[in-house]
């Protein structure tokens, strides 16, 4: 009896430590992972999009809220002035949630082109949505409507991967859903 | 000061993980595809086996004969996730490069090895002494099999460019298969190495695969098992 006992006092005293000392590691790192993360995994995809920036959209990014809802924006400017914004949204993949970073140009709307950010499609089929033959349909594109050409749209879906294709042209319309509610407060919140 | 020095320096080229014991394979396979890769993952190693080892030996009096592989992989565990979020929160970019491997340190057989051969029956200062050794040679294994691959599968070394145009990489070595031929050429250089010291002192040459059960005691001394 007092063997067992021993065990578990001993056994709980270490578990509990071992769980007091992650926390305050995670609780110390925590803002800075973001930091990172957002670097080398947000800021590739944003470096895609908007190549003539001159400020750092990582690190100008603002939170906004909508609804219950936050949502980060990211700002591209050129010279003071505000010339997009990119959010980043996921649609439902084959092998997981896709990341889409979705660009828009602050002049007319339109879309200014999506990098991505997750993925966890399968090499060789659905992985070819980073690739500029698909991802390039969407330079320049008018914000509605967004489709498959399967579902009457004129995005050319990649031959093998329609749920990848799906999934990341979702993305991009939950996107430009959320940037037509912020649109207006957007110019403010960058000054210009 | 001699005992201390005997139980790093062993570390180093008497019980070389990777290639004398042959053990924590994993890794050593799986992340060596560039030199650089090789040394972080190593780095990683040396942390988390010598501070394992450290806690390990100073709980020892506490732990519980029946509980103590459990007490052992609550430490590994805890260091290999405090390694994982400093490897995200300060080298973001070989965390992305190691991937799973960084949390499969909890499981690489050398922390669990090291803890119930070594810094369990052994005071503090040798255990740590005994983990920063093996965690050294672990590094320098890996490194060691990194610059090979790495030179040889794209012709740079730690990202710098050695070999000119000229050189075709052969991407074999870069690849899973490599790694194992790899492997078994650095394996057969340190035997062959091994036997021609021995013949020069004087000594018979080893034949097939030696194993010092004093060192080691995973099989609880009953080999065969």
């Amino acid at each position: 009896m007092q063997e067992i006992l021993r065990m578990i006092l001993v056994l709980s005293l270490i578990c509990s430590l071992s769980g007091l000392t992650l926390a305050t590691v995670r609780q110390a790192t925590g803002p800075r992972i973001e930091e990172q993360v957002m670097t080398y995994v947000q800021g590739p995809a944003l470096k895609q999009i908007f190549a003539d920036s001159d400020n750092n959209p990582v690190a100008d990014r603002r939170a906004f809220t909508l609804g219950d809802s936050t949502v980060t924006v990211f700002p591209a400017l050129k010279d003071g002035q505000l010339k997009g914004v990119a959010l980043e949204t996921s649609g439902r993949g084959y092998g997981g949630d896709i990341g889409v970073m979705v660009g828009f140009s602050m002049a007319d709307g339109s879309l200014r082109g999506i990098g991505i950010t997750t993925l966890k499609e399968t090499p060789g089929l659905g992985s070819r949505v980073v690739e500029p033959e698909f991802r390039d349909q969407f330079k320049g594109h008018a914000t509605e409507p967004i489709a498959l050409q399967s579902q009457g749209g004129d995005i050319a879906a990649i031959a093998g991967a329609t749920i990848s294709s799906t999934g990341t042209v979702a993305a991009v319309n939950d996107a430009v859903r959320i940037f037509n509610q912020l649109k207006d407060k957007l110019p403010i919140a960058w000054g210009s | 000061m001699n005992r201390l020095w005997k139980e790093f320096s062993k570390g180093l080229w008497k019980d070389l993980p990777p290639f004398k014991l042959v053990l924590g394979l994993c890794p050593v396979l799986a992340v060596t595809k560039t030199a650089y890769n090789g040394l972080g993952m190593g780095l990683a190693v040396i942390f988390v086996l010598a501070l394992s080892n450290m806690l390990v030996s100073m709980l020892r009096r506490f732990i519980p004969a029946k509980v103590r592989i459990a007490c052992f992989i609550v430490v590994a565990a805890s260091l290999v996730v405090c390694v994982e979020l400093l490897m995200q929160a300060y080298a973001y970019p070989l965390y992305l490069q190691l991937g799973i491997f960084v949390p499969l340190i909890v499981v690489n057989c050398i922390i669990l090895g090291r803890a119930e051969a070594f810094a369990s029956k052994n005071p503090v200062h040798l255990a740590v002494a005994d983990g920063l050794g093996m965690g050294v040679g672990f590094t320098l294994s890996l490194t060691f099999l990194g610059s090979i691959r790495e030179l040889f599968g794209s012709g740079t070394w730690f990202g710098m460019e050695v070999a000119g145009a000229w050189y075709k990489p052969v991407t074999f070595m870069i690849e899973a298969p490599g790694a194992f031929v790899c492997l078994g050429l650095v394996l057969a250089g340190m035997n062959a190495l091994t036997n021609w010291q021995r013949k020069s002192k004087g000594l018979e040459a080893i034949e097939g695969p030696v194993h010092d059960c004093k060192t080691c005691g995973m099989c609880a001394g009953k080999p065969g098992m």
